[in-house]
């Protein structure tokens, strides 16, 4: 038996009053793909932090080949050949490729000598297989091409663990084939990876060996060849897959909204739809199939090039936000933090914002009484969990937060509701909440557009899923037609000719 | 046309641009102002741009790290005249100790700003709008509202501007000059070859990766306005030598010369893109357009600022919309990952080690 | 000795809020003054010291609204100085003086329009883009004077400016103290007061919440030219006589006493009550260093180093109560888990 390259043991973290880690053991062995798994929270991100000398851990203690060692900052984790690498690839935009790859080495000598530069960037690359110009600045280099910079970086590091955080999430399909190609092939060069997946697909297809964290313990770690989806995702979330809410079926109201060829040059094409009042269109797709970029385009974030919008019967062309409020059109962002809501300000001040107007007087001064007022009633009506609605936001957890956003689009009473990714990064409980509340908005005769990559989800709750891949429309699948394998094939591109079958 | 793409950068064609933007004025007002190519004016222009080039260089180091020093101004005031006094009252300090106490004064006063923004965290506009008073008032304070007069100084200071090293015909290369372009060669060899100039380049273009790649950020950061004082400390001496009269407002507003020169120049101020060479480029287009509209009767010399700051708005402006159509000229280099056999085929010995 | 600086840093930590702070500091400044000379504390006195920058903070009132929203305005001193030069160069072409002074808050107008343009719809920094405007306002208000003065303006536009218009306050004063309440109510209690510190925290949220973001922007630029010229009018009637230098450096003075007052310079929180009190600090102050015969120009250094000090502080601050969370957090650390 192998040793193994690095070990955890028994490592735990606290922040603040949150057990992030609680006696956490890991082992990788050399040439090994290890998925680690788990839901937002669980603790994946603190694990790699303290791998690569970000955090210390409280307790427990790291080894390397056997031998204790300390991490304490970026430089010692490269020094013991520990690299990482991100979601969003730290690549410098103004500096080319070769240097992007030599920056951090500190023992290329007083001087860059730039032709051997070039001559090693393109060494490495070649061991890779990977075919980039080395003098191209970063800056034009696709996602996928960045990341490959960065894999070449580590490798050139002498790197013999490689911590990879959710590197597939803003890859299209053929790219995260790409990447796994350069996995296996560090793999066979001996290379471990830890690999931090959200997509089981993708853990199934890479992995060796998958370890499943929950709530910041270790609950299972199994070889690939005992895992099962099922138990996996039952590890994860604590619970059988079936506790999904299962959306009650609601009569088909009114037609509310038809898109017809709706483009946009280098984005989407072609998506053509019908919305009806109290019914869920769900909208699958990989990331990177633009879902969202035609939800911005409904709302008047991003619009559209061409193609028609018929709200309530009449043509509409969406230019701003502002139209698509007044036309009772509303979005909430996957993105709470960044575009969803302003987290040092209240909740009542968040939840009144689109509708500001409506509290305000003659005077354009807000009516305080007013908008607290509102808010309380939002407070009540989804249990917010908050001493009052004047605390910040900020001091809320993901659930409430998600509430509140919630609670910001219905105050705009919306016709069409667009969710995207509602229940991202929220617990089980406020997951379920967030289900019924959809129930109940359908039931009043609201249609919602719900972006989800979460499948069982759309599966669940939608009456009509919309699959897209790569900015293309795939099909429409009735609830009755839609199973995991019909809109996985669909997505994945599969299969063309079910387009035909919604239509 | 990818061959002619692949030898060129944006960057280089910006500057290739404004050569020809350089040569395009100065054939503008040679036809305007009669006998306007002579020995004189080459002289007035090149040791004005000497003086601007070497704080812009500074300016340059602290821009790429996406900050700004407007107080180079008043340290080269100080620096004049603390110097030029010194002088006065004692004409033997040699020639190489009075340019080290210059350079000396601006390192410590570059390192005041350095520390306060880089460990203290207050961002360095702010930071340098107080030191820009803050040594200004120094030099008021200590020179009483006194002047720095060229009657006083030693002969050897009063004949610097006059120094050639080499002359072509009418054309001298002043001395003063000379000193400008070893600084231009010097920081144009740190920002390419030393990793410390690299890093510069790094931490502009992305900060967060900087420190994620455990860069010294704060150490750099410090190290560009130490740098910057210094060079200004440089161009205090420069512009005691080239005037000999110092007064107490002596170079204000070469903090807004420095800043438009090296914009002009193409250096971001969104950090991680320019050069030193780009910086020089545009101190020669302003000093060129300020001597040249002294020269000009046609409209006002006191045109001089309010041109000064369109030209930085419309470099900043063109940069925004036309650097980036520029640069997407330059094709996007997509992924390619060659050869899947040898990689099958390693899977299949990895398997087979493995079992 | 090790006790001496614990107790000193729980003090220093019950301090929350900055507001106290600046009170205190204020007090400071008072009872130092006020022994220096009892002329201090007359009402002639006070009213006088406001005089003397009124001009100034009648331009913080908008540039508080500006660092709110996360932008700045450097040009503002130089807009001021344009408005005056022009004026003075309008009146000597002949221009009856009402119709210059129109002209003149037009042309505010235009330069706040012109720096807005290009900031929210360009969407450059507003840093470079006032800074670049800071010179150009400034040439052109040279290019119309030249290096020259000009005064003798009619003799009611100068007792606009010195006179003691309803009671012992000048007109000045009336516009600031009108300017002030109307800041007070928009920033604190209007609609669009909440879209200002909003866009000022996340702009994008704003965006996608349906804020207009670019018209608040250029609302508040063209605001700041309105106000800034209108400043350097009076600026021009209370000295009775314009040079193309006047107002010039006036931003270290304006920003100083927008950061002191608890606006954070990256955008988002702020309000006017602490400006106003770092308005009655920094008047004060240099008023104190007048009365101990201190000259102008180290009053302007005292207040550079102020402006430097009033963002460092709260970093020193801040890190001083992060010191005390972690602290708190070992303990809490103890728990198993």
């Amino acid at each position: 038996m192998e040793k193994p390259v690095i070990e955890t043991r028994h490592i735990s973290k606290r922040f603040d009053m949150t057990q992030a880690l609680c006696d956490v053991s890991l082992d990788l062995y050399p040439g090994e793909v290890h998925a680690l798994v788990g839901e937002n929270g669980a603790g994946k991100s603190t694990l790699i932090k303290i791998l690569t000398g970000i955090h210390r851990p409280d307790e427990g203690e790291i080894l390397l080949d056997g031998k204790a060692v300390q991490i304490h900052n970026s430089q010692d984790a490269q020094a013991l050949g520990i690299a990482a690498i991100y979601q969003e690839p730290m690549v410098f935009p103004d500096l080319n490729v070769a240097e992007n790859i030599f920056i951090s080495h500190q023992d290329r000598g007083k001087f860059v000598r730039w032709g051997k530069m070039y001559k090693d960037a393109e060494a490495v690359l070649a061991k890779l297989d990977v075919k980039l110009n080395v003098r191209s600045q970063a800056r034009g280099l696709t996602l996928a091409a960045q990341q490959a910079v960065e894999i070449a970086k580590a490798i050139s590091l002498q790197a013999r663990v490689l911590i990879m955080d959710e590197p597939t999430a803003s890859l299209s399909a053929h790219e995260v084939q790409q990447l796994f190609k350069l996995i296996r092939s560090l793999r066979s060069q001996g290379v471990s990876i830890l690999f931090i997946g959200h997509r089981l697909e993708e853990v199934f297809e890479i992995s060796d060996r998958i370890t499943v964290l929950r709530d910041g313990m270790k609950i299972s770690s199994k070889l690939r060849s005992e895992a099962t989806t099922e138990g996996v995702i039952r590890d994860m979330v604590g619970r059988e897959i079936k506790d999904f809410f299962l959306k009650g079926a609601t009569k088909r109201g009114d037609l509310l909204m038809s898109v017809r060829n709706l483009s946009k040059a280098g984005v989407f094409r072609g998506i053509s739809f019908d919305v009806y009042g109290g019914e869920v269109l769900g909208f699958a797709g990989l990331i990177g199939s633009r879902r969202t970029d035609v939800c911005l385009a409904l709302f008047g974030i991003e619009p559209a090039d061409s193609g028609e919008i018929i709200f309530e019967g009449k043509p509409q062309k969406i230019r701003s936000p502002q139209q698509a409020l007044e036309l009772g059109i509303t979005y909430a962002s996957e993105d709470r933090r960044k575009l969803g809501l302003t987290m040092p300000m209240s909740i009542a001040s968040n939840i009144s914002l689109p509708m500001l107007p409506r509290y305000m007087n003659v005077l354009g001064l807000i009516r305080r009484h007013e908008e607290i007022a509102a808010a309380e009633e939002f407070r009540r009506r989804l249990m917010i969990r908050a001493e009052s609605v004047n605390v910040p936001v900020e001091r809320l957890s993901g659930g409430n937060q998600q509430k509140v956003m919630l609670s910001k689009w219905l105050n705009a009473n919306p016709k069409v509701l667009i969710l995207d990714e509602p229940t991202r990064g929220i617990d089980v409980g406020a997951k379920a909440e967030v289900h019924h509340m959809i129930n109940d908005l359908t039931d009043r005769g609201l249609a919602v557009i719900l972006v989800s990559s979460d499948l069982p989800e759309v599966l669940a709750m939608s009456d009509r899923i919309l699959v897209m891949r790569e900015g293309r429309q795939m099909g429409i699948f009735e609830k009755a037609q839609a199973t995991e394998e019909t809109i996985m094939t669909a997505a994945m591109g599969q299969n063309h000719n079910v387009a035909e079958v919604a239509a | 046309m990818k061959r002619l793409l692949s030898m060129t950068s944006p960057e280089r064609v910006r500057e290739l641009i404004l050569i020809l933007l350089i040569v395009l004025v100065s054939l503008f007002f040679s036809s305007q102002i009669p006998n306007y190519f002579n020995a004189r004016f080459f002289n007035r222009v090149s040791t004005s741009v000497a003086i601007t080039a070497v704080i812009a260089i500074g300016q340059t180091l602290v821009f790429l790290t996406r900050n700004f020093d407007l107080s180079v101004g008043s340290i080269v005031g100080f620096t004049a005249y603390f110097v030029g006094q010194q002088l006065t009252r004692n004409n033997d300090i040699p020639p190489a100790l009075a340019v080290l106490m210059a350079v000396g004064i601006g390192v410590v006063m570059g390192a005041i700003n350095g520390v306060i923004i880089s460990y203290g965290r207050v961002p360095s506009i702010i930071t340098t709008i107080g030191t820009l008073a803050v040594y200004r008032t120094l030099l008021i304070e200590f020179s009483d509202a006194q002047t720095v007069l060229t009657a006083k100084l030693p002969k050897w200071v009063v004949d610097l501007p006059r120094v050639n090293i080499i002359s072509f015909g009418d054309l001298d290369i002043r001395l003063v000059v000379g000193i400008m372009l070893l600084v231009v060669v010097i920081f144009q060899f740190v920002l390419t070859y030393l990793p410390f100039g690299r890093r510069l380049y790094a931490i502009g273009s992305n900060p967060e990766a900087a420190r994620n790649a455990g860069f010294p950020s704060q150490q750099i950061v410090f190290i560009a306005f130490v740098l910057s004082g210094a060079l200004s400390g440089l161009a205090g001496f420069l512009f005691l030598a080239r005037f000999g009269n110092v007064t107490v407002v002596a170079g204000q507003g070469l903090e807004f010369a420095s800043i438009a020169a090296i914009v002009v120049g193409g250096v971001s101020n969104n950090g991680g893109s320019g050069t030193v060479f780009g910086a020089l480029l545009g101190a020669i287009m302003i000093d060129l357009l300020e001597n040249s509209l002294i020269r000009w009767l046609a409209i006002s010399e006191f045109w001089r600022d309010a041109i000064l700051g369109m030209l930085i708005l419309l470099a900043v402006a063109s940069d925004k919309l036309v650097l980036s159509k520029l640069r997407s000229i330059w094709t996007r280099s997509e992924l390619q990952i060659t050869d899947e056999t040898v990689v099958e085929k390693q899977e299949a010995e990895h398997h087979v080690a493995k079992a | 000795m090790l006790q001496k600086r614990n107790l000193f840093l729980n003090s220093l930590a019950k301090l929350k809020s900055w507001e106290g702070f600046l009170l205190f500091l204020l007090a400071v400044i008072f009872i130092i003054n006020s022994q220096q000379t009892s002329a201090y504390l007359s009402v002639q006195n006070q009213i006088n010291l406001f005089i003397l920058s009124i001009e100034k903070i009648i331009v913080v009132l908008t540039m508080t609204f500006l660092i709110i929203n996360a932008e700045i305005d450097l040009s503002a001193p130089s807009i001021m100085g344009l408005a005056a030069c022009l004026m003075a160069w309008l009146y000597t072409q002949g221009v009856p003086l009402p119709l210059a002074l129109a002209i003149c808050l037009l042309v505010g107008v235009l330069c706040g329009l012109f720096n807005g343009l290009w900031i929210a719809y360009a969407n450059l920094s507003s840093l470079v883009v006032t800074l670049a405007m800071l010179i150009c306002y400034r040439g052109l208000a040279r290019v119309f004077l030249e290096d020259k003065s000009i005064g003798g303006f009619p003799e009611w536009f100068n007792l606009l400016g010195q006179k003691p218009l309803i009671g012992p306050f000048p007109l000045a004063m009336i516009v600031f103290f009108v300017l002030l309440v109307i800041a007070v109510v928009i920033l604190q209690y209007s609609g669009f007061g909440r879209h200002v510190f909003v866009i000022g925290n996340n702009a994008e949220v704003a965006r996608y919440s349906g804020v207009r973001v670019k018209r608040v922007k250029m609302l508040l630029y063209v605001a700041s030219g309105f106000v800034s010229a209108l400043a350097g009018l009076l600026f021009a009637a209370r000295l009775g006589a314009v040079r193309g230098d006047t107002a010039l450096g006036f931003e270290l003075d304006i920003i100083t006493m927008v950061l002191l007052g608890g606006v954070s310079i990256f955008g988002g929180s702020g309000s006017l009550f602490g400006v106003f009190l770092s308005i009655l600090i920094v008047l004060n102050l240099r008023n104190g260093m007048s009365l101990a015969n201190l000259t102008g120009h180290l009053q302007t250094g005292v207040i550079g180093a102020l402006l430097i000090f009033s963002v460092l502080a709260p970093n020193i601050f801040a890190q001083v109560r992060a010191a005390f969370r972690r602290r708190r957090v070992a303990a809490a650390r103890d728990e198993a888990c």
